[in-house]
Formats: structure tokens, C-alpha cells, sequence
């Protein structure tokens, strides 16, 4: 096993609804390109590279093939990976293993979205399409069903489910919600690669509909067209290479049970259980050596498709006691001057390019460390331990990955 | 339920979404340029190769390719395979009239564009066949104003 | 190396046009199957790697429900969207990474009952540009894939009737290949109707449902797991551009450099020598001849005398598919698994009527993509060393 960091990130230009200008392609190229030109490395560098997106949301099978040339990928191994919303860190974990294997130096992970050209809501309508038509078939009533109610409301619908447990449970309010929605969104605001950029207040989001409650539109992610690269090196090519290297101290992932998460079948669990995350973060902090994540852990980037989670996965990772994120909340520590600041890109919240989302957080906790961010967010503290965290498949499936200052000792 | 006994019941479910793709800035140029009946390439000014149909990358010399020239719109046809069958969404059909689906490789481009050639008998195709560009008339701004090739004279 | 890896166990279903079973079904079977002959149970695996697409099971994350039959709830999963020989080599990095001991890889594809091949194939073409002019479409290629490569080597449908007649009969000897026929000839093929020239129905893969398993193990644990490990010596991938009018179609570049990565890694010189049988992921009769080429187990354009003088039999001087590879079943993501785990049989001796003598070297290859873009090769031995 040898130590792996990131060396470098890029991003497409902007992150934004519909990229009109260019194909998928070209716009995936951007973001390779800009790594490139942040790092001052060439595609010589490159020994391997892997690359993911959410294939249905294109409509393009393996999408990799279509633009090997334009991600520089031309004679070099190259491997897909799609694990749903964690697509972006799983590729970026791959990237990990195949540097720490020995096998490859450096490695580039690409992940991407481009939203405009499908229907969003579609490519997650597929994800339960053939059960929803076995059960159509069968007589089940759609609207009416008390298992598929959820399906109303796209993703949406599902996650009011979690909501409404996670705050019975917590003892959170609904107005918690509305206060992270408004401070995720001011941090976006200062994020030049966020896609929703409008400094916000609790009022601003309070002002927007109910979708489902306690979800408001102003609780819910956008759909965004956008690209990450990102160059992860061994210890040995990094001094080399970069001024300024991200370590990737801690990976873990964990999944269950479609069925135990939500409603296929009929079955309705609590999809607010999440026991996948403290299992995935375990594994995480036990490689990283971290005992205690509350005291060693300086920043996190959640993934957080609906403002709810962010709390919520506070809680679930052991960042803080179970019902006490909101309080956190209250007291300002998930600032970005706080002592946790929690998201200060403005999330997945601000800024979904799906494929990307799960990479997003791991290079925003690269950069932060680096004392890279382009923008107005880098945090004022010292960041020493980043946590990065990915969130999917049908709400469970959860990757984490931990970032830091300074390699393991191995 | 044991493997080897048999399914009586299928869910039968077509998933045939709309998308709605950006054809990009180069094949948006080319598109534009054969309204004009002009087929245009782009040339990587390292290899010197001129690529049709364009697009962004030379991904041998990794380069952003930006210098235009036309190509065509005669060519000579390089490989060329005789159809008896087509595909409608994945299922192989019959056809009555045997098509002609070609490589061409056009005056002036390194690349071979896969072409419909219309207008020869399959028994007369071969290798080294000089064919021409016919466009549609008029114009309707999409990729299939370059309708088919057809055989020189 | 700094770590080896090995191959400790394999099962794959019988290929069919229609399995019979839904996919959870079909995928619990086999592990728990696996499982059982191996005397292990699921918490003996430490990571899991699929290897599905979304397009060929028609849903998004389609990983997600597979997770359940595989075993591998509450563990650490993902999946690749690539050949299966792409998903060993990852399982297999995953294990030298140092984290894990043991990998569970599986593959599946039901394009025999499910969805149809030839669409999804569409649907890797350029949207914006080869799915608009609906010229190119998965057989056309290989057609003119086909066409390439026989102008320039002067060899003839014959020939290409030769090597599929070879896979059928290679194939009836097989009791998991789906399509075989005993006594094949080239007239036999040459009898089946065209699709583009110089293919013929029979040229071309059947539509196959099918799944695969390989436990891959460290060599910490491998020797603890099975008497008879098969290791992984070297593996390699690499792709090419997308678009085939800038491809030169009569050979594969992307499978020469795989190969070259793969036979580096391990210690491999002279492959033609080395190697004892080889396990290739081909669609189209056509593309064995090029595949085996760029692999380097028979000289360039040698595809006519291969033929000609069957050194590619089982009996012969390079046994290429005694399984009747691609032209006996193509399960789509379980090929490239299947190729490995066939490498396994015959290196451990456990292939039945398609045994090749003494074999100690076997390499499997996998393909991606029209005109096999992307290729990925991985060389298996009975050596530790
Ligand atoms: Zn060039």
C-alpha cells in the first residue's frame, strides 16, 4: 500500500442549467483541460484515467469511447464506473486504488453531467421503471399505492420521507431546513463554479412552494451541466509534480438493500436510517486512524440533494451527536468562519452535474486544504482532515473519503 | 422459483426517451457549411491530418484543432460493404434492393467518411471508385443536406 | 508486483437465449452456488465489483438491485461499466491496493432476452452526429472492419467461414456456450444468410443472456481458499479514437498496446511461445484474426494459413476459444469473465471435452466499443512466481 494525493482539480468554466454552446464532448474536455492547466501537466503525465457519469441521463452507452480523444485518453488504459448520485467519488476511489496498487503513477478521474440533454426525472424514473411496470401490471394503483406515493414527486417525493423522519427524530425544525438552504446558498453565492448563486435568506427560502413537506422548492437541488477532472499522484511522482498535495487518507464505502431504503415493493423503511453511512465512515475513519471525528475533522463537503441532509449527515457520520447538528446550526459552527464549516461550496445543494456531484466534494475539500478555492469560500481555518461524502444508488449507498495535510504513515 | 423453469409472464417496458442533444461548435460549422454545399474539415496543424466530420480534438498530438479547410466533395471509395438487411431500433430486417454503405476518403481529408452511395449497381462497387457529394435541395439546415454519394459521370 | 493475486473460484450459468430466471434470481443462484463449492460464505469477501450497464438493464444504478443477490449487503461495492476483463483487473488493483484480501467480481447481461443488443450498440454512437445519419450501425462495422482487413491480407469469406465453423463445433463440445454445432462446416456457415458482405448470420455473436463470478483472492489468503490457484500475471487496457474513418481498420492498435502493458507486467517475451491457449472476446468471425494478431500469438495477416492449416484447433499449435468464444455466446458484461474464468478451466485442467494439453499460460482478452475500440488483456498461469 503506498500513499495517494490529489494533485490537481478542474472544473468546466461554469456549472450551470444548459450549456448551449457545446456538445457532451466538448464540454467534458473543458474540465480536463483545465487540470491540465492548473497543474502544468500534459496528457504525458497521464498513465491511466477513469471516468464516470450517469449514463441514462445522456442517453449515450459508454460514453467514454465516444470522447477518448477528447479527455486525452488515446492509448491509455481508461475504466467506466457508474454507481448512481456517488458516481464522482467512486470513479475518484478508483483512481486511489490504482494508484496505491503500484500498478499506475498518476491517474486522471473525469465525472461529469450534462442534464439539459435528457430529462433528469427520467433517468431517476428509470432507476424504478421496471418495478413500477411489473406492478402496474399486477393491478397496483401508482398515485394511490402507499408504497410507491413517493414516485409522485420524482427524487423529490422520496426524500420528503427522510425528511419528515430526520426531523421527528432529531428534534430539528422544519425552519432548520430553511436556515441551511439559506446558508448553503450564501455560501454558493461566493463560488464562482456553483451553479445557484444568490446570496439567500431564511425569508427567501420560507417564500418558496411546498413540494412535498416539509420539502420546499427551495429545499431541493438543480440539475446542472458541468465537468471535474482531477489528477491524484503516489507520494513518490507527487513531490515531483505538485507544490501542494491533498492526501487521500481514508476510503470507505457501503451499501444495503434497495428495498430496506425505500419503497420497492411495497416495503417503506426509514430511508433516514442510513446505516450504510456510519458503516462507510467507520471504514473511512479506521484507515485514516481518526478515533474521534468530531474533535480531528476540520471541514466537510456533504452530499446534500435536499437541504435536510446536510444536517442529517452530520449526525450519521459522527461529526456531531445524533440531534445535534441543528443546534450547530443555531450557534454558527457550520459557517464557513465557524469551527465545522460544513459545505462551503454550497453543496450539492448549489450545484448537481449528478456525475460530478460525489467528485465535487472530495476536490472542494482538496482545494480547501491546498488553500486552492477559486472564489470567495476558502474557509478561514486551517484545514488539517476534510471529510468528503457521497450519497445514492436508492438512498443507500454512501462513499466517504478523507482528505489531509499530510500523508499516512505507512 | 429454480433456474431452468421458465418465466410465463414479461414486464415488457419500452424506455424511449426525447433527448436533446447540442450537436456542438464544430459539427454545428460543418452543418452550416453544407447549406452551402461545402463539406469542411478541420486540420491538426502537428500531424498535419485533416479530420471529417470535425471535431474539437486531434487526440494523438493533443490539440485543439481550429484551422477550417474544405474538403471533397469528390472521393474515392477506400472500403465499402454491401447491405441486405437493415436495422430498425436493433431488429435486422430484409431489404428488397441491396444498399451500399462505403468509406469514402475525400479530396483532401486524411479521414474516410462512412457514406451512402446511391445510383450504382452493388455488382459494379469496388475499391478506388471515384464518387461525388449530392446535396439536398434546398437546404434544411441538419446534417442531411449531405444526402448520399453517388458515382463520378 | 508487490502483491499477487489470484483467481481461487469461478461459476458461470449455462448461456441461453433466455435464462429463464429474473436477474436477482439468476445472480443469487450463482454466487450462493460459488459460495457453496468454495465452503465460504459472503462475509468471506471483503469488496465487490459489478460489472453491468444501465442501457443493458434498462434502469438506472442498475448495481444497486444486484447488490442484495451478490451478498453484498452492508459491504463495500461498485460497479464498472466495461468488459469484465476490465472488472477482474479492477478487482484484482482493489486487492493489491493493500485494503482488501478477498474480491467478488461479477458480470451479467440478459441480451438474449432482455433488451437487444444490436440497439444498445446504437446508443454508443455519437448522438449528435453517427445516431442522427443512422449509416453505421453495429454489424456495418464489422463488415467494414471485416472488409479491411481481408483486402489487405487477401484472405476470403472461406476463411472467415473457416474460423466460425471452428467456434461452432468448439462450441457444441462446450455444455455453457449457448450456439454449437458438432459437425459445422464452412459450407455450413457459407448456407446462412448475408447481413453486410462479407458477414453472414453466422459470422456474427448470438444474443445471449449469461452471467459469470470469480473470487479473486491475495496471495495471503488465495492458498487458503483453493489447492489450485490460478494467478494473474499482467493485465492492460487501452483505447483508441472514437470515430473509424481515422482508424486503421485492419488491425487493433488499442489490443497491440494492451497487450504490450499486460505481457510487460508479466514477464511474457514471446507470446506466441508462451502462451497455451487464449480465451478472446470476438463478436464477428472477422475480428479473431485481428485480435490474435495484435495479442502477437500469430504473425500479422496470418489469418488465412491460421485458417488454412487449423492452428487455432484445440489440437493445435495456439489454441484460440476452445470454448467457442464469442461465436458460441456473447452475454455482453459477463464476456470478458467468462474469458477469464474459461483461462481458469483449462489452466486447472477442469475443461472437459475443450482441455487443452499442459496448459500453464492462458490469456483472456475483452472488448468495448465498434471495432473493438477499447481492449482489455489479461494473462493467467498456473506460476506463482
Ligand atoms: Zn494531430
Amino acid at each position: 500500500m503506498r500513499n495517494v494525493g490529489i494533485i490537481g482539480v478542474g472544473y468546466t468554466p461554469v456549472f450551470v442549467s444548459k450549456r448551449k454552446d457545446v456538445n457532451l464532448a466538448e464540454m467534458v474536455s473543458e474540465s480536463v483541460e483545465a487540470v491540465f492547466r492548473n497543474t502544468g501537466l500534459s496528457p504525458d503525465d497521464i498513465d491511466a484515467i477513469t471516468f464516470g457519469n450517469m449514463q441514462t441521463f445522456e442517453g449515450v452507452n459508454l460514453p467514454h469511447l465516444l470522447m477518448s480523444e477528447h479527455i486525452r485518453a488515446v492509448d491509455k488504459p481508461i475504466i467506466r464506473i457508474a454507481t448512481g448520485g456517488t458516481t464522482g467519488m467512486s470513479t475518484l476511489q478508483a483512481a486511489y486504488y490504482y494508484v496505491a496498487s503500484g500498478i499506475y503513477d498518476v491517474v486522471l478521474a473525469v465525472s461529469w453531467e450534462k442534464q439539459s440533454e435528457g430529462d433528469s426525472q427520467v433517468g431517476l424514473a428509470g432507476i424504478v421503471m421496471p418495478e413500477a411496470m411489473v406492478m402496474v401490471q399486477h393491478g397496483m394503483d401508482l398515485l394511490g399505492g402507499r408504497g410507491m406515493g413517493g414516485m409522485g414527486g420524482g427524487s423529490t417525493g422520496a426524500a420528503a420521507y427522510q425528511a419528515m423522519s430526520y426531523l421527528h427524530h432529531s428534534g430539528a425544525d422544519p425552519e432548520h431546513i430553511d436556515k441551511m438552504a439559506a446558508l448553503e446558498r450564501s455560501n454558493a453565492a461566493l463560488n464562482p463554479y456553483a451553479h445557484l448563486r444568490k446570496k439567500t435568506t431564511v425569508e427567501d427560502v420560507q417564500a418558496t412552494p411546498f413540494i412535498s413537506w416539509p420539502l420546499r422548492y427551495g429545499h431541493t437541488c438543480p440539475t446542472s451541466d458541468g465537468a471535474t477532472a482531477c489528477i491524484v499522484a503516489s507520494e513518490e511522482k507527487a513531490a515531483k509534480l505538485a507544490d501542494k498535495v491533498a492526501w487521500i487518507i481514508g476510503v470507505g464505502c457501503c451499501t444495503s438493500d434497495p428495498s430496506t431504503a425505500n419503497f420497492i415493493e411495497g416495503q417503506m423503511t426509514d430511508p433516514a436510517d442510513q446505516t450504510v453511512c456510519k458503516i462507510a465512515a467507520k471504514k473511512a475513519y479506521e484507515m485514516a486512524g481518526i478515533e474521534d471525528p468530531a474533535k480531528e475533522i476540520d471541514l466537510a463537503e456533504l452530499y446534500d440533494g435536499f437541504a435536510h441532509q446536510s444536517l442529517m449527515w452530520l449526525e450519521k457520520l459522527g461529526l456531531c451527536k445524533e440531534g445535534e447538528a441543528h443546534k450547530l446550526l443555531d450557534r454558527g459552527v457550520l459557517n464557513i468562519d465557524g469551527d465545522l464549516p460544513t459545505n462551503p461550496s454550497g453543496g450539492v445543494f448549489s450545484t448537481n452535474a449528478i456525475g460530478s456531484s460525489a467528485m465535487n466534494r472530495a476536490t472542494e475539500c482538496a482545494l480547501q486544504i491546498m488553500r486552492k478555492i477559486e472564489g470567495e469560500h476558502q474557509v478561514p481555518k486551517t484545514v488539517k482532515k476534510a471529510l468528503a461524502h457521497g450519497w445514492g444508488g436508492l438512498f443507500q449507498y454512501v462513499t466517504v473519503m478523507i482528505l489531509s495535510d499530510t500523508p499516512r504513515k505507512i | 422459483m429454480k433456474a431452468g423453469e421458465r418465466i410465463v409472464a414479461h414486464a415488457v417496458v419500452p424506455l424511449d426517451f426525447t433527448y436533446n442533444y447540442r450537436v456542438g461548435q464544430y459539427i454545428e460549422r460543418y452543418i452550416k457549411a453544407l447549406g452551402e454545399k461545402k463539406i469542411m474539415a478541420v486540420k491538426c496543424q502537428d500531424c498535419g491530418r485533416v479530420f471529417v466530420p470535425p471535431r474539437k480534438i486531434c487526440g494523438t498530438c493533443n490539440r485543439i484543432l481550429d484551422e477550417w479547410v474544405e474538403v471533397g466533395p469528390e472521393g474515392t471509395i477506400e472500403i465499402f460493404t454491401i447491405g441486405h438487411v437493415k436495422l430498425n431500433k436493433g431488429l435486422v430486417e430484409k431489404i428488397d434492393k441491396p444498399s451500399i454503405i462505403a468509406m469514402v476518403k475525400l479530396d483532401g481529408a486524411s479521414s474516410l467518411l462512412p457514406c451512402v452511395i446511391n445510383g450504382l449497381d452493388p455488382e459494379k462497387v469496388k475499391k478506388g471508385l471515384r464518387v461525388k457529394a449530392v446535396f439536398k435541395e434546398p437546404p434544411e439546415d441538419s446534417l442531411f443536406d449531405l444526402d448520399h454519394f453517388e458515382p463520378v459521370g | 508486483m508487490e502483491r499477487k493475486v489470484a483467481v481461487v473460484g469461478y461459476a458461470m450459468t449455462r448461456q441461453a437465449s433466455d435464462i429463464g430466471v429474473p436477474r436477482p434470481i439468476m445472480l443469487f443462484e450463482l454466487v450462493k452456488g460459488l459460495f457453496d463449492q468454495m465452503g465460504i460464505t459472503r462475509d468471506d469477501i471483503d469488496t465487490f465489483v459489478l460489472c453491468s450497464n444501465d442501457f443493458q438493464c434498462g434502469r438506472t444504478i442498475s448495481n444497486v438491485f444486484e447488490d442484495t443477490p451478490v451478498g453484498a449487503y452492508m459491504k463495500d461495492e461498485t460497479k464498472v461499466e466495461a468488459d469484465g476483463v476490465m472488472a477482474v483487473m479492477y478487482g484484482a488493483i482493489r486487492i493489491m491496493s493493500g485494503l482488501y484480501d478477498t474480491a467478488l467480481v461479477v458480470g451479467n447481461s440478459l441480451g438474449g432476452s432482455e433488451f437487444r443488443p444490436y440497439l444498445i450498440m446504437d446508443y454508443q454512437l455519437h448522438p449528435a452526429y453517427d445516431r442522427q445519419l443512422g449509416i453505421l450501425n453495429e454489424p456495418v462495422t464489422a463488415a467494414l472492419q471485416a472488409k479491411a482487413y481481408m483486402e489487405k491480407y487477401k484472405i476470403t469469406e472461406d476463411h472467415l467461414n473457416k474460423i466460425a465453423a471452428r467456434l461452432l463445433r468448439n462450441a457444441a463440445k462446450n455444455p455453457f456456450a449457448l450456439r454449437g454445432k458438432e459437425d459445422a462446416t464452412p459450407e455450413y456457415i457459407a448456407s446462412s444468410e448475408y447481413l453486410y458482405e462479407p458477414l453472414r448470420e453466422l459470422h456474427c455473436y448470438p444474443f445471449t443472456d449469461g452471467a459469470c463470478a470469480v473470487v479473486l483472492a491475495s496471495d495471503k489468503r488465495a492458498k487458503a481458499l483453493t489447492d489450485k490457484p490460478v494467478w494473474i500475471k499482467g493485465f492492460g487496457d487501452s483505447i483508441e479514437g472514437y470515430f473509424l474513418g481515422d482508424r486503421d481498420l485492419s488491425w487493433s492498435r488499442s489490443a497491440k498496446v494492451a497487450a504490450d502493458r499486460a505481457y510487460r507486467m508479466a514477464g511474457i517475451s514471446n507470446p506466441a511461445k508462451e502462451i497455451d491457449v487464449a480465451e478472446i472476446s470476438i463478436k464477428f468471425a472477422s475480428q479473431e484474426p485481428i485480435i490474435c494478431e495484435a495479442l502477437g500469438l500469430f504473425p500479422e495477416g496470418s489469418g488465412a494459413e491460421v485458417a488454412d492449416r487449423g492452428l487455432a484447433e484445440i489440437g493445435g499449435e495456439m489454441p484460440v476459444c476452445p470454448s467457442g468464444g464469442g461465436l458460441g455466446a456473447y452475454p455482453f458484461s459477463a464476456m470478458g469473465l467468462i474469458r477469464v474464468a474459461e483461462c481458469a478451466k483449462q489452466i486447472n485442467g477442469e475443461a472437459g471435452d475443450i482441455q487443452v494439453k499442459d496448459v500453464k499460460t492462458a490469456v483472456a482478452h475483452g472488448q468495448d466499443g465498434f471495432c473493438a475500440q477499447h481492449n482489455a488483456v489479461m494473462v493467467l498461469s498456473s506460476e506463482e512466481g
